[in-house]
């Protein structure tokens, strides 16, 4: 369930600026990780630079991170013992917290961190795939959702962070009424809508989709790039499912006439929709973790 | 005197605004209210000509924004006397001709001394419908019961809630009783819980009100137009009277002999 969230100040990429000029890269770029919290810090700025930055990034959240071990990644860049303990003297002085690592792409422990460090930094629009998995390809496959977020949902985002840098459960976001056509919901958790959602309508959600009524809209679960998130609704009738990184297309449902449609609306059932074995499913709901065996691929 | 000011919109085209306005104010005009329709649809003015009213026009809305006659002289008065007044729109300009401001301002001044404003909504969602929601302080949806006009005025519900127009009031014309009955067209309940509104009025394909558009005479003045009587009832429900729904389909037959009435009508399009 880990996550990785880049955090821009929003000073110094806002959220119109392209993320690939390396003057409007943040010296510090915080990531929210399962096991803790990564501090990236930029290469190409001077050290008075970073340490400047991470003063600031310090000050507002010194409780936020307090539980998870943090790594510092230096990137290119080998700090010596001097810069080293400077930057340990910051993070005690500044929020009590005690540095697990530093990890440099120069150094030897430069595996441990493949993936973040050596993902280019145009792909970092803002939100990045969960580590386990290599990320490009999976920011590749849904560019479009990823870059709807802005940064000030990443910021948010952030805010949510549990101590062990983990979006918890709670944050879910309650939509009451109709999410109609044209309309987008976005949140960086849980989402419930308290209604149908209409054909024409997008709903994003880091984490799952509950719908209490009829959903025709276009879902993203887990938009994030969580597998792990499902789509849950009295009746799912979408055209198109997203959960993670996996998308599937309605089955042809045969020229539903209009007698059909009227038919089949009253929901026999409450569905859930789940990646398994890569691909999206659909069962019938018993449970959100339950086992789930005998559901069939949502496929067209 | 503060009057009402109604949009009736719909998003799609040709599901029957126009129609519709000039038939709700013609209702809600015998009904002895005193009532302005305003033709919002700068550029492609139509409610003129179902109104009857296009030979009389001299000034028309934009005349009025812009100051070059008076608010008086642009209305111009129904043919039956009735206390009903078109305000056309102008037709050799656009839709950034007026700003959502100023047809606001002018709405106002309307209530004043007026029931009912209603204003005929361009369709789309773009400048002219801006502009038309803008001065409304309630709205009316036409749809027919066709997919691609719900889905619009699903959208058109959606901008209406987020610019503060909540509940409005949904109008579906153009039903077919018998298409509902053979499962080939959606009936009131699919469209109700498809858009989740409330319905003012369901309003029969009937083609005498297209003859009655055609020869610039509302169909509510058409004593045999079923859809004539059904504008009538919404006119009262808006009126704040109870009147229940008819069920269309409730008799069987009756469709069918109208029809045929109105097959023998040949003269229904001699004016156009």
């Amino acid at each position: 369930m880990g996550w990785v969230v880049v955090i821009a100040e929003s000073s110094a990429v806002g959220a119109e600026a392209p993320p690939t000029e390396a003057k409007q890269q943040p010296a510090v770029l915080i990531k929210g990780r399962g096991t803790g919290v990564a501090f990236n810090l930029d290469e190409n700025a001077s050290l008075e630079e970073v340490a400047r930055e991470l003063d600031c990034q310090l000050a507002g959240r010194s409780t936020l991170f307090s539980k998870g071990g943090i790594t510092i990644n230096t990137g290119n860049r080998t700090l010596s013992e001097d810069e080293e303990e400077e930057i340990r003297r910051i993070f005690r002085e500044k929020s009590g917290l005690k540095i697990a690592r530093f990890v440099s792409l120069a150094g030897a422990t430069a595996e441990e961190e493949p993936n973040e460090a050596a993902l280019p930094e145009a792909e970092s629009i803002g939100i990045l795939p969960p580590t386990e998995e290599p990320p490009v390809r999976r920011v590749r496959s849904n560019p479009a959702p990823l870059s709807e977020f802005s940064s000030a949902d990443l910021a948010r985002a952030l805010s949510g962070l549990s101590s062990q840098g983990q979006r918890t459960r709670e944050q879910a976001k309650v939509v009451r009424g109709t999410v109609r056509s044209g309309e987008t919901v976005e949140h960086p958790g849980d989402l419930v809508i308290l209604g149908d959602v209409n054909p024409g309508s997008e709903i994003l959600a880091e984490g799952d989709i509950i719908v209490m009524g009829s959903l025709k809209g276009l879902p993203h679960a887990g938009a994030f790039g969580d597998n792990k998130a499902a789509v849950i609704a009295l009746e799912i009738a979408a055209p198109r499912l997203r959960i993670g990184g996996a998308e599937a297309n309605a089955p042809a449902s045969g020229g539903a006439s209009a007698r059909n449609r009227r038919q089949s609306s009253p929901a026999q059932q409450p569905q859930i929709a789940y990646i398994r074995q890569g691909k999206i499913h659909l069962s019938p709901f018993a449970g959100r973790f339950a086992r789930y065996t005998k559901g069939v691929p949502y496929e067209g | 005197m503060k009057g009402r000011t109604i949009v009736i919109t719909s998003g799609k085209g040709g599901v029957g605004k126009t129609t519709a306005t000039a038939n709700l104010g013609t209702a809600l005009a015998m009904r002895g209210h005193s009532v302005v329709v305003i033709d919002t649809d700068i550029g492609l003015r139509n409610l003129d000509v179902i109104m009857g009213l296009e030979n009389r026009i001299v000034y028309d809305l934009v005349n009025v924004i812009e100051g070059k006659c008076r608010l008086r002289q642009a209305m111009i008065q129904d043919k039956n006397r009735l206390e009903l007044y078109l305000i056309p729109a102008a037709q050799t300009r656009d839709k950034d001709s007026i700003t959502p401001e100023q047809l606001k301002g002018l709405c106002a001044e309307l209530e004043n001394d007026f029931d009912f404003i209603l204003i005929d909504c361009p369709a789309g969602i773009e400048q002219g419908f801006k502009n038309a929601v803008a001065a409304a302080g309630e709205a009316i949806i036409v749809t027919t019961p066709e997919v691609s006009a719900i889905r619009d005025a699903d959208r058109v519900i959606g901008l209406l809630e987020a610019s503060g127009l909540h509940r409005p009031k949904l109008i579906i014309n153009r039903i077919s009783p018998d298409m509902v009955k053979r499962g080939d067209m959606m009936g009131q309940e699919d469209v109700e819980s498809l858009l989740a509104v409330e319905v003012i009025g369901l309003v029969p394909a009937d083609e005498r009100t297209v003859a009655a558009a055609n020869r610039g005479i509302p169909a509510v003045h058409d004593g045999r137009s079923t859809a004539g009587a059904a504008f009538k009832r919404i006119a009262a429900r808006i009126d704040g009277e109870e009147v229940p729904l008819q069920q269309l389909d409730a008799r069987p037959g009756m469709f069918n002999r109208l029809r045929d009435m109105v097959g023998i009508k040949g003269r229904a399009y001699s004016h156009a």
